[in-house]
């Protein structure tokens, strides 16, 4: 046995060592395309990078309204929230469109940064923070532009992130 | 890992191999050794063989590298959650530091600054702390801040963006203390095993 290993055709034994590597190769390749594929960190930081996206999009729709377009606004509202919050918007509609016109102001915002602040990806909770510019301008008088700051709290629904609570993050309650 | 598997089965695959071998030289012993043999088809079967494992090896290993490497997961903001509360609270504390003096303790301060920022926010820190330094004096100004909250927005392995919400009390000898709401924009980077933050734009 021993003398027929020796005289064996090197070639055979590379062919025979590169099939096997080959084979080996093919393994580690199919593991990891596996492995990344159910990678929960990767859907994590997908989860997180929507409910941002989606954060920051419905904390501007939020801050946006047209008293021209005061109906097309509270829709843009109704579209970006849920649960209590959207009950809220939806029980004070009439009541909201009768000051907006008779205000006839405009406001729009400008996001200038924001961060999620918590994820729980399996509840489809999350939490995030939002620095914006706000600008209010009445029928009469100078814009009035307002650096601000909201928390807002996102729910993951069949269409998306919608925000589920919306505030001012609050000044000087730092005991809190 | 690779290695240990190979041999394990190159050995166990080596034993049947050498009989085959001994028929084939007893079937044609006519031949002299070396000359080519019957049925190349075998030989080029294993080469296609191995040729398609490799490749498909290397293609799923490629599509897996893409699966995992998106624009989402080269942020470990949240994903690798000890870095991200580690990040936010040295910064948040650095910041609480740098800003916050009162009249006698500017000194302390300065100091504070020079260890916990460097680079840009450092350089800015330096230009406008003449003038704290003064008005502190002046008119025995103690200002007092908190970060009430900071997200990190972006997390790599030497640096980090983050959001602060900072919440400053001014306090004038004599006077009712008043409360400024600050939103930042701080970029850390890792120095030392610690965040040194070395640019902040104010929101």
């Amino acid at each position: 046995m021993a003398r027929v290993r020796t005289t064996r055709n090197p070639l055979v034994v590379a062919a025979v060592v590169l099939t096997v590597a080959a084979a080996g190769a093919a393994g580690w390749g199919g593991w990891s395309r596996y492995d990344a594929a159910h990678d929960d960190s990767a859907a994590y930081a997908e989860a997180r990078d929507d409910a941002l996206a989606a954060g920051q999009q419905a904390v501007q729709n939020m801050n946006t309204l047209d008293h021209a377009q005061v109906e097309k606004g509270l829709d843009s509202w109704e579209d970006s929230t849920t649960g209590d919050l959207h009950q809220q918007l939806v029980d004070g509609r009439d009541a909201f469109v009768k000051q907006i016109e008779a205000a006839r102001t405009v406001s729009t915002a400008k996001i200038l940064s924001g961060a999620v602040t918590e994820l729980d990806d399996r509840a489809g909770k999350a939490g995030v923070m939002v620095a914006l510019r706000v600008t209010v301008t009445a029928p009469e008088g100078e814009p009035a532009v307002k650096e601000s700051r909201m928390l807002g709290q996102l729910t993951r629904t069949s269409e998306g992130w919608k925000l589920s609570a919306l505030g001012q993050a609050p000044v000087g309650n730092t005991a809190g | 890992m690779t290695r240990t598997g190979g041999t394990t089965i190159a050995d166990a695959s080596s034993t049947p191999d050498p009989d085959e071998e001994v028929r084939d030289e007893e079937a044609g012993t006519t031949q002299e050794p070396g000359a080519p043999r019957k049925a190349p088809w075998r030989r080029v079967l294993a080469a296609v063989l191995a040729v398609a494992l490799l490749a498909a090896g290397a293609a799923l290993f490629v599509e897996g590298q893409h699966l995992r490497d998106t624009p989402a997961t080269s942020n470990r903001a949240l994903t690798d959650t000890a870095e991200t509360t580690r990040v936010a609270g040295d910064v948040s504390s650095a910041l609480g530091k740098v800003f916050s003096y009162s009249p006698q303790g500017t000194a302390a301060t300065k100091e504070a600054a020079k260890r916990l920022l460097a680079g840009k926010a450092l350089k800015q820190y330096a230009a406008l702390f003449g003038q704290v330094e003064k008005q502190a004096a002046d008119q025995k100004l103690t200002l007092t801040s908190q970060a009430v909250r900071a997200g990190v927005t972006r997390l790599g392995t030497r640096s980090a963006h983050l959001l602060v919400f900072l919440d400053q009390v001014y306090e004038r000898e004599g006077k009712p203390a008043t409360t400024a709401a600050a939103q930042l924009s701080v970029t850390a980077e890792l120095r030392g095993g610690r965040w040194i933050i070395v640019d902040i734009t104010s929101r």
